[in-house]
């Protein structure tokens, strides 16, 4: 007998071999059935298994037939193995699947017309695809639990249609820690609930609907808002925070009706807060500039955009004529897009000639890249990661999640330390590995420090939490007084965001082009009123009425970030497109359009006003954006020198 | 063959229950030879050559199980089985009741083998007296030096926990008794990886039958070929069986294996009660296929018993005269199955719950024979897909009996009460 | 209702027995159950802040298992098994009997709070005694029903047994509490079983057998656990397992 019985040499590439119904597909060491069926087109319906989550092979719907295996196997805890062979289209493979569905129906009950879960059901879809036909099951038996119990202001348990797939109560268990829903009693009789039926407290409830694969858990703010196939979706990036998560903004009759969560692994790794979820349908009732205006001491009047525009353009001219170019000041925002922010720095540097420019009121000093090295996901590959204060997760909430995967799924040593924290930590950290250092934007100085320390014994990167959806943009693309493009040096440092509106109340800035200021927190307000009465021109670009905006001797209406085309950039640098879900709430044309056409009216010519041929000019002139281009991260020299 | 007394040897003996007594009968040489004349990997090398095999149900060989350990991982953790919940199973109970401090000692043997430093037993909830006696008697093993720091002065240490449970059957599933003495629900686990590499507490873990460890102090003084002899070439050794059902003597006999069922019935338990004849009997317990009179002459031997197309499980012998309707046996072992189903998976959930309504309908004779068609299906739909073996032997008794018994279970459907209940009553009036 | 000093002292020394606090979440529990007759909410909150777990955590393994009571109890427990060993010698007899001499079905409590019963479709491993029941964790076999009426009369004069250190105290007559059969028949007792062919309750199972006393007059006013059922012939969801509903959260606290 010279038959080879040695198994089959493990391949170089560290891959295995598997066949799936006829096709076969190398595949990583260690993927799983499930997921090595996907990447081969062949559909394998799951409940249970969940890709954020570990294997628990309760549903046994993915059950397939595994050659050399006796029985089924469950093919979301199988891994793939060198020659393996399954079959998923087998008749034991059909029937066991009807057997499943028919065993999930069997105390399911028939409310499916009033179910929120309708059209994006899997129990619907599986059933339809792979069910019994008929019940055999008399309906008078099934089990009856509570039905629409209010488990929060937000979400809503309907504990009979639960097919108990665990996949709530590991995401408390796994994904955020809060072990908030559990499973109670045993056996036919077991369902999930809070103890004692409390209700829920947890900042990220609203993932449970989406991870639910059936009506139980429902979303109570799109509670009966809208069928699935009603609604129009459109992909976008949260804009609450700085975190970037990606969403999918679903919205019908010119409505946002939710926000669901999408899938990036490297940012949020679908998991999104209820701050950031519930600020979608929100935007519904916010009160919107809808015309522009002129505004002189005779009174106020609607004007067209192309009057608004040359008034505009006329007014500062004026303005730079009586007092010399360093009397204008410009103000951007952290929620502009990264188009925007390039136009209006450079209108602001070559077409006023001003080096007061900023986006935000807190001042920058030093700013550099290397506050910005650390990225989201390379938050897992620490050995250690030093938190200073609450802020980070207070400003970024989905960080939280993050962290706590890098800690339980990762072994990542987490500390959070008070934010000052100036004693040495270097004891405390693993001698070996990347040690990540997370601040506040407002905790730079003692950041720095740390760092400072730490880097003498440890290879230490640094993460910073901006503030809005895009002010590392905004930082990135040199809507600073103190930093061009690319954190290249100025000339001439200006004036920083607070000091500009201090200069205009005292009367040293005479002319403010602001594009985006509704968004400062109410306890500027009284000195954004002086500032109000003290300007001669204030030009005002913006989405939402406010102090400067009732008071602006130009006033031209924005498009919401919902609204418009262009790409924001992240905390970690991460450079992603929005795309516009809804129509804009004016007539007039986007903020690139009326900047472009302002600096002509300035006499600068040729400004591209579309998104996309802007975002090729910046690309070209910052080359970290051209490296990043959409979805990568924009890495500066310094940021990979340190 | 016939009754062989090892483990049962001293039962009935007053005070056995306390270590004074326990020791005037030979208690503890077998830890004390342990200790002293091998070491840890020689007494696996012993236990290998005893053959012998798990006395929970599944019959794996213990040395073997023992063997998968992977070396220095340290601490690892010994689990006595004592979740006893079989339904028709009585012997740990027996064991415990009878020879607390046997149990003791073989658990301390294995400890010694696979190097552990504390060992639990976990006990099902009911068992509450039977707790506090193992309790009392681990406390007095301790202060004699038998139980923690430098047992007998070997300089082996090893520390015994009493673990009560709290009512679930499937505790006695490893996987599961691991779950909860961690303190979590009681429910089966994903294997792999097996608990010989992680288990409790993520820890390299054994988890042996109270049959199985009270075994090992004989194994260790007489020797593992001495052991092997006994019994048949494959099932090595004495087993206890616990007979219970329509017969004159109910009880737990100690065999040796290979004796034949017959004798077992015969002469032990004393034949079948009120001079009535046979009609099915149970060879392993709840979980086991139904066998018939004609298989009485099969012996005590895992193997032949398998091939019969059932299994000696956990050594239950169930056994049911002329009168009893196996489609009232086979309900009340479906609502077994569905009282203790964990909930885990959907098959076993829902399935015996489904299976629960439809043996009810049947017992009442309300089903019809379509319906009963539909049991079958559900079963096949069930058998092999649940997460552990729960779901897939609530199947097998009652599949077994509907193959063995079909005209008996036809004649329930719509018959509107039960056949068999109706004519045994007309024969006992007769 | 804080839990006593003794039960949190308790509670306390068992957190350190495991190599992990969270091993000691059953032993807690009993001794919760020992001091209340109960898990209440707040001695599952004492459990939880002990353990330094989440009050939900110790409410999903409590309600697992079936011998923690969700609501008090009476003052004696039965527990009446109906598996397939007693019921092939007469364990439905019995199950009727205790029914009609306690006068509330399966799974509820008499309406003097002395008695809770229930019939259980779990195995209790006493096979070799059938018909066998548990009182008071107790084992009691070879029931006949004259055996289950001097028993009864015996507990009705009893206290509710008193727990310390988990261990209770027993209180029926030490002879009732039989040992496992040994090796062979059982060793002759009190509680001998029936003589070889003797005719012992019927085997059949699922009738009242004429040879039984008639139920006399209910002892007292029931009170129904929610879940039971009492339509056949014995509790056949099993209530120790039956939904006890959950409290929906209060509309205020949201």
């Amino acid at each position: 007998m010279a038959a080879d019985t040695t198994p089959p040499a493990a391949p170089e590439d560290g891959l295995v071999g598997i066949t799936i119904d006829g096709r076969t597909a190398r595949v990583a060491k260690g993927t799983l059935v499930t997921d090595a069926s996907a990447i081969l087109g062949i559909h394998i319906p799951v409940y249970c298994a969940h890709p954020k989550m570990d294997p628990v092979a309760v549903c046994r719907m993915c059950l397939v037939h595994v050659e050399k295996m006796p029985k089924l196997q469950p093919a979301c805890a199988t891994p793939v193995s060198e020659g393996m062979v399954v079959s998923t289209e087998r008749a034991d493979v059909a029937k066991t699947r009807e057997g499943v569905l028919e065993f999930l129906l069997l105390n399911h009950p028939l409310d499916c017309p009033v179910c929120d879960r309708g059209g994006e059901c899997d129990l619907q879809d599986f059933a339809f695809r792979y069910g019994p036909q008929a019940s055999r099951f008399p309906i008078t038996e099934k089990v009856h639990f509570n039905k629409a119990v209010p488990l929060s202001d937000r979400i809503e348990l309907d504990q009979e249609r639960c097919i108990l797939c665990w996949r709530c109560t590991r995401y408390y268990d796994e994904i955020t820690g809060e072990k908030e829903l559990v499973l109670q009693e045993r056996g036919v009789h077991t369902l999930v609930n809070t103890f004692e039926g409390k209700p829920l407290t947890s900042a990220f409830q609203g993932n449970l609907p989406e991870i639910c694969p059936v009506g139980a858990l429902t979303n109570r703010k799109y509670r009966f808002k809208a069928r699935p196939w009603d609604l129009q979706r459109t992909k976008g990036v949260c804009p609450t925070c700085s975190y970037g998560c990606n969403i999918n903004i679903d919205s019908r009759d010119f409505e946002i009706k939710r926000f669901a969560s999408r899938d990036n692994p490297l940012v949020d790794d679908m998991w999104l807060c209820d701050r950031g979820r519930d600020s979608g349908p929100s935007w519904n009732n916010v009160e919107r500039i809808r015309r522009p205006v002129l505004r002189d001491a005779t009174g106020s009047r609607e004007v067209s955009v192309s009057e608004a525009v040359a008034a505009a353009a006329r007014s500062l001219r004026e303005v730079r004529e009586r007092h010399g170019p360093s009397s204008i000041a410009v103000l951007g925002s952290a929620e502009n897009t990264n188009e925007e922010i390039w136009l209006l720095q450079r209108l602001a540097r070559t077409a006023l000639e001003t080096p007061h420019l900023d986006h935000q009121l807190e001042a920058f000093p030093d700013i550099g890249p290397e506050e910005h090295a650390l990225g989201i996901a390379e938050i897992e590959q620490c050995a250690a990661v030093i938190v200073l204060g609450d802020e980070p997760e207070r400003e970024a909430p989905v960080l939280t999640l993050r962290l706590f995967k890098a800690q339980t799924k990762r072994g990542v040593a987490i500390r959070r330390v008070v934010a000052q924290a100036t004693r040495s930590l270097v004891g405390e950290l693993p001698a070996e590995g990347l040690i990540g250092l997370i601040a506040d934007e407002t905790n730079r100085e003692h950041a720095t420090a740390l760092a400072g320390e730490l880097s003498r014994s440890h290879q230490v990167r640094r993460m910073t939490v901006t503030r809005g959806v895009n002010g590392r943009g905004a930082k990135d693309l040199g809507m600073l007084p103190n930093s061009g493009p690319g954190y290249t040096a100025v000339d001439q440092a200006g004036k920083a965001g607070r000091h500009i509106l201090e200069a205009s109340a005292a009367g040293l800035i005479t002319g403010l082009v602001v594009m985006g200021g509704s968004v400062w927190s109410a306890s500027v307000t009284p000195l954004l009123e002086r500032v109000a009465a003290a300007l001669e021109v204030l030009v005002v670009i913006d989405t939402r009425p406010g102090p400067l905006s009732r008071a602006a001797t130009v006033l031209i209406p924005g498009h919401a970030i919902f609204e418009k085309g262009g790409t924001v950039t992240n905390m970690e640098g991460r450079v992603q497109r929005v795309r516009p879900a809804l129509p804009p709430a004016t007539q007039t044309p986007s903020e690139t359009r009326i900047l472009s056409a302002l600096a002509a009216e300035l006499g600068a010519a040729g400004w591209p006003g579309d998104h996309l041929l802007i975002n090729r000019e910046l690309v070209t002139a910052v080359p970290a954006y051209a490296r990043a281009g959409n979805g990568g991260r924009a890495l500066f020299e310094a940021a990979v020198r340190a | 063959m016939g009754e062989h007394k090892l483990l049962t040897e001293h039962f009935g003996t007053e005070g056995l229950q306390t270590l004074a007594v326990y020791e005037r009968v030979g208690g503890y040489q077998g830890l004390r030879e342990a200790l002293s004349r091998f070491t840890p990997e020689t007494l696996i090398d012993e236990v290998k050559a005893s053959g012998l095999r798990g006395r929970g149900g599944a019959g794996f060989p213990t040395g073997t199980k023992w063997g998968f350990l992977p070396k220095d991982v340290f601490p690892r953790y010994l689990c006595c089985n004592a979740d006893e919940s079989e339904p028709g199973c009585f012997k740990d109970r027996a064991l415990i009741d009878e020879n607390p401090h046997q149990l003791i000692e073989g658990l301390l043997i294995a400890a010694y083998a696979l190097q552990v430093n504390t060992a639990f037993i976990y006990i099902r909830g009911e068992y509450h007296d039977q707790r506090l006696l193992l309790e009392r008697c681990v406390e007095e093993a301790r202060a004699a030096g038998h139980i923690g720091a430098n047992v007998l002065g070997s300089g082996f240490s090893c520390d015994v926990i009493v673990h009560g449970g709290a009512g679930a059957y499937i505790c006695g599933e490893e996987t599961a008794l691991i779950d909860s003495l961690e303190g979590y629900r009681g429910q089966p686990r994903l294997k792999p990886p097996f608990p010989a590499l992680k288990g409790l507490y993520g820890k390299p873990t054994v988890v042996n039958n109270v049959e199985t460890l009270s075994n090992l102090p004989h194994i260790v003084q007489r020797g593992g070929a001495w052991f092997k002899q006994l019994g048949t070439e494959k099932s090595a050794g004495t087993r206890l069986f616990c007979c219970s059902g329509h017969i004159n003597r109910p009880g737990t006999y100690e065999i040796a294996m290979g004796t034949p069922i017959r004798e077992l019935l015969e002469e032990e338990c004393g034949g079948i009660w009120k001079d009535r004849s046979i009609k099915a009997f149970q060879p392993g317990g709840g979980s086991m296929q139904v066998l018939l009179p004609e298989h009485l002459d099969l012996p005590l031997d895992m193997d032949a018993v398998a091939q019969a197309g059932s299994s000696l499980g956990a050594g239950a012998m169930v056994f049911m005269d002329e009168t009893t309707c196996m489609v009232n046996v086979s309900m009340r072992l479906v609502d077994f199955y569905h009282h203790e189903s964990c909930g885990k998976c959907a098959p076993c959930r829902e399935g015996t719950y489904f299976e629960s309504d439809l043996m009810h309908r049947l017992e009442a004779g309300h089903l019809t024979l379509e319906e009963l068609h539909t049991l079958a299906d559900i079963c096949d739909n069930m058998n092999g897909k649940c997460f552990c073996p729960l779901g897939d032997t609530a199947t097998w008794f009652v599949m077994s009996a509907f193959k063995a018994f079909r005209d008996e279970f036809e004649a329930h459907c719509g018959a509107g009460a039960c056949p068999v209940r109706t004519a045994s009553a007309q024969l006992v009036t007769a | 209702m804080p839990l006593a000093s003794d039960t949190v002292r308790e509670i306390t020394a068992l957190r350190v027995r495991y190599p992990q606090p969270r091993s000691a979440i059953l032993p807690c529990l009993w001794a919760v159950q020992n001091e209340l007759g109960y898990l209440s909410a707040e001695g599952m909150e004492e459990v939880a802040a002990i353990l330094d777990l989440a009050p939900s955590e110790v409410q999903a393994v409590s309600t697992f298992y079936s011998m923690y009571f969700a609501q008090p109890a009476g003052d004696h427990q039965l527990l009446i098994c109906v598996n397939v060993s007693c019921a092939l010698r007469g364990a439905d007899a019995i199950v009727d009997h205790v029914q009609s001499r306690l006068g509330c079905p399966s799974g509820g409590t008499t309406g003097d709070g002395k008695f809770t019963w229930e019939s259980t479709i779990e195995c209790l491993g006493a096979c070799g005694g059938a018909p066998a029941m548990q009182v008071n964790h107790h084992f009691h076999e070879n029931l006949t029903p004259d055996r289950v009426d001097g028993l009864l009369e015996r507990l009705r004069a009893e206290p509710r047994p008193s727990h310390a250190n988990g261990q209770s105290v027993g209180h029926v007559a030490e002879a009732l509490t039989v040992k496992a059969p040994s090796s062979g028949p059982h060793p002759p007792s009190a509680e001998t079983p029936p003589a070889p062919n003797a005719e012992g309750p019927p085997a059949d199972t699922g009738v009242s057998d004429p040879a039984f006393p008639a139920p006399e007059l209910p002892l007292g006013e029931h009170t129904e656990m929610p879940g039971s059922r009492s339509k056949r012939s014995y509790t056949k969801r099993g209530s120790r397992s039956a939904p006890r509903k959950r409290p929906r959260p209060n509309a205020g606290d949201l």
